[in-house]
């Protein structure tokens, strides 16, 4: 982590101050001494460990019982604390005052402590830190599906592109349409216009000729009526008188048949 | 006066409703109503209209001479076919509105690679319980903390926390 601070810190021309400093510091040996020269790492920082280190007895960690273990087999780190403690507590090199109760007291409690709720603790920070990255998993999906929208708006926007030439169809069609009714329409018009003309001196010549003819036979009834004398007159009407009354005696006849 | 073939394409109805925007929907649905009533006016008017009896009238007609007159009159009658003036219209608007297309398309296609330039870049981000605040800010600059505006911690206005 430091070497990052050194890293953001390294623009600002930090480090030859960095350096400097060291070189006005106590002793020549820590002036030669150049601090984190290698290679800056960029990965990003590697997961943090689950859980700690393992510790026995709550305070010795792991590594230095492995340590031990292939000169001096399981029970050496133990033989060695035993004898290290009895030795520095016979020869006074280690005073028991009361210090050293507050001592026991203190370590004692903290190791209790943590030993009953260290779990617990844990789990409750890691779910504060777990909503926060929850939220920011949040925003980064949201964004995701945004810019995902709107490619595919995008791509419906080109797709609607391709489309396009129906409007100009329609107009066309509608341009077509036109002028194809016009055309016919004035064909059929013009059909039309002769053969009104055609029937109308059909129509006349009719209407004439009836007339002729009606005047004609009146012209003839007229003359007839009048050729027929007064005396002609009378010898018709005796006659038709006669005939009726025959013709009433034959239907009399029959009837009574 | 023989009719002639109507070369019509044929429409798609829907694509034409989905291309026209809010805005323009009436003269879209008068265009339409228009296509409806030139089809069906076509369908009234036969292709060609009936011949004329011309020995009937001959035998009929007193008039000597005339029903001749008129059949060569007729005959010689050409209607012309009406010039379509519009259609050069149309496709001059349809020959800009192509290249306004393709301005777009391109325009298109380019905003898209920005986009999925954009979306690559956040879908590779390292996940966040391995990010630290540095990684935070190159992120999403927002989260970047103002230290030369608030040089104070919390480096916000308070009621920003």
């Amino acid at each position: 982590m430091l070497s990052r601070v050194v890293l953001s810190a390294a623009a600002a021309a930090a480090a030859p101050s960095l350096k400097n400093a060291a070189a006005l510091g106590p002793g020549v040996l820590q002036a030669t001494r150049v601090f984190h020269t290698g290679q800056p790492r960029l990965a990003p920082v590697p997961p943090l460990p689950e859980y700690g280190g393992k510790v026995r007895l709550g305070l010795i960690p792991e590594e230095f019982f492995q340590f031990l273990y292939p000169k001096t087999g399981v029970t050496g780190p133990y033989v060695l604390g035993t004898g290290l403690s009895l030795y520095f507590l016979s020869k006074e090199i280690y005073v028991i005052t009361p210090e050293t109760f507050s001592t026991i007291s203190v370590v004692g409690l903290m190791v209790y402590v943590i030993k009953k709720y260290g779990a617990s603790i844990g789990e409750f920070l890691d779910k504060l830190n777990e909503e926060k990255i929850a939220q920011l998993e949040e925003v980064k999906q949201a964004s995701i599906k945004q810019i995902q929208d709107a490619i595919d708006m995008e791509k419906a926007h080109q797709a609607l592109v391709q489309k396009r030439h129906y409007l100009f169809d329609v107009q066309r069609n509608n341009i077509a349409l036109a002028l194809e009714v016009t055309y016919r329409d004035r064909l059929y018009r013009a059909y039309k216009e002769v053969k009104n003309r055609l029937d109308y001196h059909i129509s006349v010549q009719n209407m004439l000729r009836r007339k002729e003819e009606e005047h004609m036979m009146d012209w003839v009834e007229k003359h007839v009526v009048w050729s027929i004398s007064a005396q002609q007159e009378k010898e018709t009407i005796n006659k038709c008188i006669a005939d009726l009354k025959l013709l009433a005696k034959k239907a009399q006849a029959q009837s009574v048949m | 006066m023989a009719g002639r073939k109507l070369a019509l394409k044929t429409i798609d109805w829907v694509s034409f409703v989905e291309i026209i925007p809010r805005n323009q929907k009436t003269i879209a649905n008068s265009l339409k109503s228009w296509n409806e009533t030139l089809h069906t006016r076509l369908a009234n008017l036969p292709e060609k209209p009936p011949a004329i009896d011309w020995a009937y009238y001959k035998t009929r007609v007193a008039k000597a001479g005339l029903v001749d007159d008129f059949e060569k009159k007729y005959n010689a009658l050409k209607i012309p076919v009406p010039e379509d003036k519009y259609t050069a219209l149309v496709d001059n608007e349809e020959r800009e509105d192509v290249k306004n297309c393709a301005a777009f398309l391109s325009e298109s296609q380019d905003r898209i690679q920005e986009y999925e330039k954009q979306l690559e870049k956040i879908k590779n981000i390292i996940p966040f319980d391995q990010m630290t605040i540095d990684d935070l800010n190159e992120v999403f600059p927002e989260t970047k903390l103002d230290k030369k505006k608030y040089p104070y911690w919390p480096h916000q206005p308070i009621e920003d926390l």
